[in-house]
């Protein structure tokens, strides 16, 4: 009798797993990148795998994000899955080319001949203490382009089930994980399964106030929900999963019953993952809603070096909870 | 000197009068007699007639004005002279509202023709209809630019109008259910940010009984708000009592027949009644009275007044001199007043001066009814319908065609005894109708 049931992983190890048994699976998944061979990845996510797969399906390249990028893209056009690691989600603004004007277009472009079965990997997330440049949750700027989907894994059940679903995707998929969460540990089983994108998960089911939250965000939202019981609130949290394609109608359905709804997303409030989810739910619930749709995002400045600073440019549980709080008039 | 076209006092508590529409416009000539202006009093809607001939002019008050009676309201200039403008006179009370948002008051807005406007403003305030007297301007002079700044204005004034529901804080969610109740949002007390209205705010509201229609209020015209004015004056000013008989009115019905037949004219058992009522009160002088101010007074004329349903309420036009009036001329009075009450064209004099009230509910099937005295006078008789009924005749039950006559009575003018006594007169009248001589 397996232990699948109760077997944890963490969120690292299940991002790992993944590819492995894609790996397995399909001979034309390779993984390229900095650091991913010997160095099995700054965060430590690919150990074991260049053992197993060797140099030419785990491949270390110079520091050059367009250049390995264009690889990544020409390779899946002719035929070939690949993974493509940027390390940190803020590198992908040199390879914007590759992902926005090319991999997002050329499926159309080609009027169906080609596909571009690519997977970017990349992280999100604040409190690293690693500065301005290492720190951003730029998922907003891919969620906005047409011919990209983008999936955010909120634990390691969902890094490694929208992990395989990305790989097995015939569009290009950019797949950000937070790096703060790569020790969390959690259920995954040890059998092959994968989250079909385009569908939330309803992580805690409530009557008072809908929290959507993405990434790490549903477990400061969870947090928070247990905060708000204290005070009689009952939140119901809700994962996305994907920004896109999104699963609207969960999230409407879920604004309805509640009539309360705040979104919340790591990425910089304004213009962001908050407002075009609020937007949704606000269109959609909106002879239902009793106030105002909330957004709670990161702060809209540099991700400060400073931890003190660094930690209030973030959303916490204490902050969802105060504005769930008053959003429900009982503040 | 020119004339003066004055608000005319219709009757004894009238303070005010209503412009409801001029007849003829300023620069008009207008003959005397003919009518000039239309005028809504506490009782009736009536037209006033030019009281000289001449040229009309510097009209003061407009429709929808309510003005004092006694105020001049324009001038009539005769052949060579010139309309000037008159003060409306020192110490004239002021305009009062009896009803509607605006009051314009008299004199206040000068006649369009006085106000300065280059060529193209005047244009402009035609095309937009644009009342130039509302008109701003800091030249003196009303040019385009004022005009255009005026419609804007208006504009914005009107959208502000319709958003006066929207601009209640209120969720959206709120807004749905109250919708779905029936409930105005406006009515609801609200619990949330800013005193917003939020579903709980709703949930709490009591919701109407009946789902359905909520009741129609109908707006009353000035002729029934002051049937109920006076109506309530009377009944909780006025002590009431009434006496009943029932008449056989074998000899009206022949008479009625006879009548017909000889004048040629329509005669109603209404126009038997005035007859009768007026021949009777001439023996009884005490029932054509009025108690005021601690007196009786009585009157010197027999003047019977009808009361005549027309679409909006209750007016009473006036028979004068109902003792003196042959059959067919009592007729052709009442046919008169009658159509006109009925098409809003009594003249003030039509409804001036009544002493007893007569009530004919008959014609609706009604065997009898109480009426409420029509103030300030002592009494008025409410009529029945003829109908065959069961009478005692000599020991024997009988069939004949009988009338039930109420009369109500104010006991301040008039005592049951002298009201009896009245009543047994016109009785006797109505069963033998030859006692008239």
């Amino acid at each position: 009798m397996p232990d699948t049931a109760v077997r944890e992983l963490t969120y690292g190890e299940a991002v790992r797993e993944a590819i492995a048994e894609e790996m397995r699976r399909d001979p034309r998944v390779f993984l390229i990148g900095e650091d991913v061979a010997e160095a099995g990845h700054p965060f430590k996510t690919l150990l074991g795998l260049v053992q197993e797969f060797g140099t030419q399906r785990i491949i270390d390249t110079p520091i050059s994000e367009p250049g390995y990028a264009g690889i990544g893209v020409g390779a899946a056009m002719t035929g070939m899955r690949p993974v493509v690691d940027v390390m940190f989600g803020d590198f992908i603004t040199l390879a914007m080319d590759q992902i926005v004007n090319q991999a997002a277009k050329v499926h159309y472009m080609s009027g169906g001949k080609l596909k571009v079965p690519i997977v970017f990997r990349t992280t999100l997330g604040a409190t690293r203490r690693s500065a301005a440049q290492h720190s951003q949750s730029l998922h907003a700027w891919v969620s906005h382009v047409p011919g990209l989907k983008v999936a955010l894994p909120s634990g390691p059940y969902e890094a490694k089930g929208l992990m395989k679903s990305a790989i097995r995707d015939d569009s290009p998929v950019v797949i950000f994980e937070d790096k703060m969460m790569y020790r969390v540990k959690g259920p995954v089983p040890a059998e092959d399964y994968t989250i079909p994108f385009g569908v939330a998960e309803i992580k805690r089911a409530g009557t008072d106030v809908t929290i959507v939250a993405t990434s790490s965000m549903v477990t400061v939202a969870l947090g928070a929900a247990k905060l708000l019981e204290e005070v009689g609130i009952s939140a119901e949290v809700i994962d996305p999963r994907t920004t896109y394609p999104l699963d609207k109608q969960t999230l409407i359905d879920s604004a309805r019953k509640t009539s309360r709804a705040i979104v919340v997303d790591e990425g910089y409030e304004r213009y962001g993952v908050t407002a075009e989810i609020a937007s949704v739910i606000a269109d959609g619930a909106f002879y239902h809603l009793d106030a105002p749709v909330k957004r709670i995002g990161a702060m809209d400045v540099p991700v400060p070096f400073s931890p003190v600073l660094e930690d209030l440019t973030v959303p916490s549980e204490k902050s969802v909870f105060e504005a769930a709080r008053a959003l429900c008039g009982k503040a | 000197m020119p004339t003066n076209v004055i608000m005319p006092a219709l009757e004894l508590a009238q303070e005010t009068g209503k412009i409801l529409k001029w007849l003829k416009a300023p620069g008009d000539t207008v003959s005397k007699g003919e009518p000039i202006v239309e005028i809504e009093t506490d009782k009736v809607t009536v037209e006033i007639e030019a009281p000289a001939s001449g040229v009309l002019g510097d009209v003061t008050a407009r429709a929808g004005d309510v003005v004092p009676v006694g105020t001049t309201i324009a001038l009539i200039a005769g052949a060579g002279e010139a309309a000037v403008a008159r003060p409306v006179p020192a110490g004239a009370p002021a305009v009062a509202a009896l009803s509607g948002p605006v009051v314009n008051v008299a004199g206040q807005s000068p006649p369009a023709a006085t106000i300065k406007a280059s060529p193209l403003a005047r244009k402009l305030a035609e095309e937009h209809a644009v009342d130039l007297a509302r008109v701003k301007t800091n030249s003196g002079r009303i040019e385009k630019a004022d005009v255009l700044a005026y419609v804007e204005r208006r504009k914005v004034a009107r959208a502000a109008d319709g958003t006066a529901a929207r601009l209640i804080a209120a969720s959206p969610k709120a807004r749905r259910l109250a919708a779905e109740r029936g409930l105005d949002i406006g009515t609801l007390h609200g619990s949330g940010p800013g005193g917003a209205i939020l579903a709980a705010d709703v949930g709490a509201a009591k919701a109407p009984l009946v789902a359905a229609a909520p009741p129609a209020t109908v707006g009353v015209s000035n002729v029934w708000r002051i049937m109920a004015e006076r109506m309530t004056a009377s009944w909780t000013t006025a002590p009431h009592f009434y006496l009943v008989r029932e008449v056989n009115v074998s000899r009206l019905v022949s008479w009625r027949e006879k009548a017909s037949k000889h004048t040629g004219a329509r005669i109603t058992y209404t126009d038997l009644l005035v007859k009768l009522v007026a021949a009777t009160i001439a023996q009884h002088p005490g029932m054509n009275a009025a108690w005021k101010d601690g007196t009786i007074v009585r009157n010197a004329d027999i003047n019977l007044g009808l009361a005549v349903a027309i679409d909006d309420g209750l007016v009473v036009p006036v028979v004068h001199r109902a003792d003196t009036l042959k059959l067919p001329e009592l007729a052709a009075r009442r046919e008169d007043v009658v159509s006109r009450a009925q098409a809003g064209k009594l003249r003030p004099a039509d409804i001036q001066g009544g002493g007893f009230t007569i009530s004919n509910l008959g014609m609706y099937g009604v065997d009898a009814f109480n009426a409420i005295v029509n103030p300030p006078q002592a009494g008025i008789l409410a009529v029945g319908r003829i109908a065959d009924r069961v009478v005692a005749v000599n020991g024997q039950p009988a069939v004949q065609p009988t009338l039930v006559l109420t009369l109500s009575c104010d006991h301040r003018a008039i005592d049951g005894a002298r009201a009896a006594q009245f009543l047994g007169a016109l009785a006797d009248l109505i069963e033998e109708p030859a006692l008239l001589v």
